[in-house]
């Protein structure tokens, strides 16, 4: 079998890429329309999950294609327009988990999942953050502004639903990963 | 559950442009406007970016969605920017002024003392008018071009051959996963899955996302496998590759990226060469506070 490096985009990584950002981008999309409830800062995006879950699993570039596109096209789906900072961000929420990728060998091993939640943690924090500093030059909004009113409650939001849905979707990934042959 | 894109053909100017020389206008358009905090020069911009939109003919109907989210978060992140500090940007800052609006919190043994000043709201408008057309700007984006050209477009700017195809590939999935997410929860609904329904705290609410987030996931996927073998089988990324659709730089292309230069280069003249163009009020708005 192929030895696997951390950056490798071959033809796997190509579909899974375009499968985590059509994932992203459709949930998106759906969780929007479907006004689920929310309480207080943290919003329900079960969707973020899908760009942390993929860099987890598949590396990564796969991960930050997943976010980056993905949170393209759901912004294209709810007519939001583009606004590439902020997919610039989803695509680091998505990189920063697949970091560990390599280190994995069972997706259900309770080591696993704590590695993959504090990435997951650490990938919400900085995916956030960058697009939030960004902010201050474009918006012009001064620093306490950023974090108040952009970043805490991005943060607060991906991290809490990607703590809870990328450890449901790792253990049912792997009952299957078996079937790839990979 | 079908899903459609924003585009559609409208035969309007900007859709005669080439598509990469329409993002390298837009960013070049985009690092002019972040240089300035006058008013006066921001409203230059603004009135060019209103023309571009007056160009694409879309309509109030197709676009009132994005006008609302954008007004709202504009609006919202202002007055926010505005009683807290009053002040942003890299270099802007302002310091005392003449109040219009003052008043006196005491919350939790903390004094909280919001100041409005004639410079504050000043720096508000001009930062509305900033935001607006940098949002304006892009978000016509999605309305005007094509989904199918955006992987040969970011092929053409220079972004590597498998990174494009993925980009490309991502939203030739779309309808697909979108069928797939329809099919996956109106199976669940009969198994008396309901996921509007309120009950239990937050977690057990995003937790109940899981029955419609899994299966959908995992049988993406599993097809993926199926793709990837077919793709390999015929020899992805041996070779550079070809696309169906070419684009070909016009002479408007040409002009259009000539614009953006001009505006760019002129805009750093005026604000590192001239020193111009930097937060402004004018002196008559000081009466407000008498």
């Amino acid at each position: 079998m192929e030895e696997k490096r951390l950056w490798q985009f071959g033809t796997r990584e190509v579909v899974y890429a375009a499968i985590g950002a059509a994932l992203y981008g459709v949930f998106s999309w759906v969780t929007n329309f479907l006004a689920l409830p929310a309480a207080g800062n943290i919003s329900l995006r079960p969707a973020v999950a899908i760009p942390m879950f993929f860099g987890v699993v598949f590396g990564p570039w796969v991960g930050f294609l997943s976010g980056f596109v993905g949170n393209i096209l759901g912004d294209f789906l709810s007519g939001w327009g583009f606004w590439w900072y902020w997919d610039l961000g989803n695509g680091l929420m998505g990189m920063i988990p697949g970091l560990i990728w390599l280190s994995i060998t069972s997706y259900k091993a309770k080591s696993a999942i704590i590695k993959a939640e504090i990435m997951v943690v650490i990938g919400a924090a900085v995916g956030m953050l960058v697009p939030s500093l960004l902010e201050i030059f474009f918006s012009g909004i001064d620093l306490k502004t950023a974090i108040a009113g952009y970043w805490f409650p991005a943060f607060l939001s991906d991290a809490v639903n990607g703590l809870i849905l990328v450890p449901i979707l790792m253990v049912a990934y792997d009952s299957i990963a078996a079937r790839s042959g990979r | 559950m079908l899903v459609t894109w924003k585009y559609r053909p409208r035969q309007s100017f900007v859709e005669t442009f080439d598509p990469r020389a329409r993002w390298i206008f837009s960013m070049l358009v985009l690092f002019s406007i972040i240089k300035f905090w006058d008013i006066r020069f921001l409203l230059f911009f603004f009135a060019l970016v209103m023309t571009q939109y007056a160009l694409t003919k879309l309509t109030w109907a197709e676009t009132k969605r994005a006008w609302l989210f954008i007004l709202v978060l504009v609006v919202f992140i202002v007055a926010l920017n505005t009683l807290f500090t009053g002040r942003g940007g890299s270099g802007t800052v302002l310091h005392g002024g003449h109040v219009l609006w003052r008043v006196e919190w005491r919350l939790f043994g903390l004094s909280i003392h919001p100041t409005i000043t004639v410079e504050r709201l000043w720096f508000a408008m001009s930062q509305i008018v900033r935001m607006l057309s940098i949002s304006i700007l892009f978000f016509i984006i999605p309305y005007t071009m094509d989904p199918r050209l955006y992987g040969v477009t970011f092929r053409g700017l220079g972004l590597p051959d498998r990174f494009a195809f993925s980009m490309d590939l991502a939203f030739r999935f779309v309808p697909t996963l979108a069928r797939d997410f329809s099919t996956t929860l109106d199976a669940q609904r009969a198994r008396g899955y309901e996921v509007e329904r309120v009950e239990g705290g937050l977690i057990a609410q995003i937790r109940k996302m899981a029955p419609l987030v899994v299966p959908v996931t995992m049988n993406a996927i599993l097809s993926g496998e199926d793709i990837v073998n077919a793709m390999d089988l015929r020899c992805f990324g041996l070779r550079p590759r070809t696309w169906v659709h070419k684009l070909e730089y016009q002479r408007r292309d040409y002009l259009l990226i000539g614009f953006g230069l001009l505006l760019f280069i002129a805009a750093i003249v005026v604000r590192n060469i001239l020193h111009v163009g930097d937060f402004w009020m004018p002196a008559w708005a000081l009466q407000w506070a008498a």
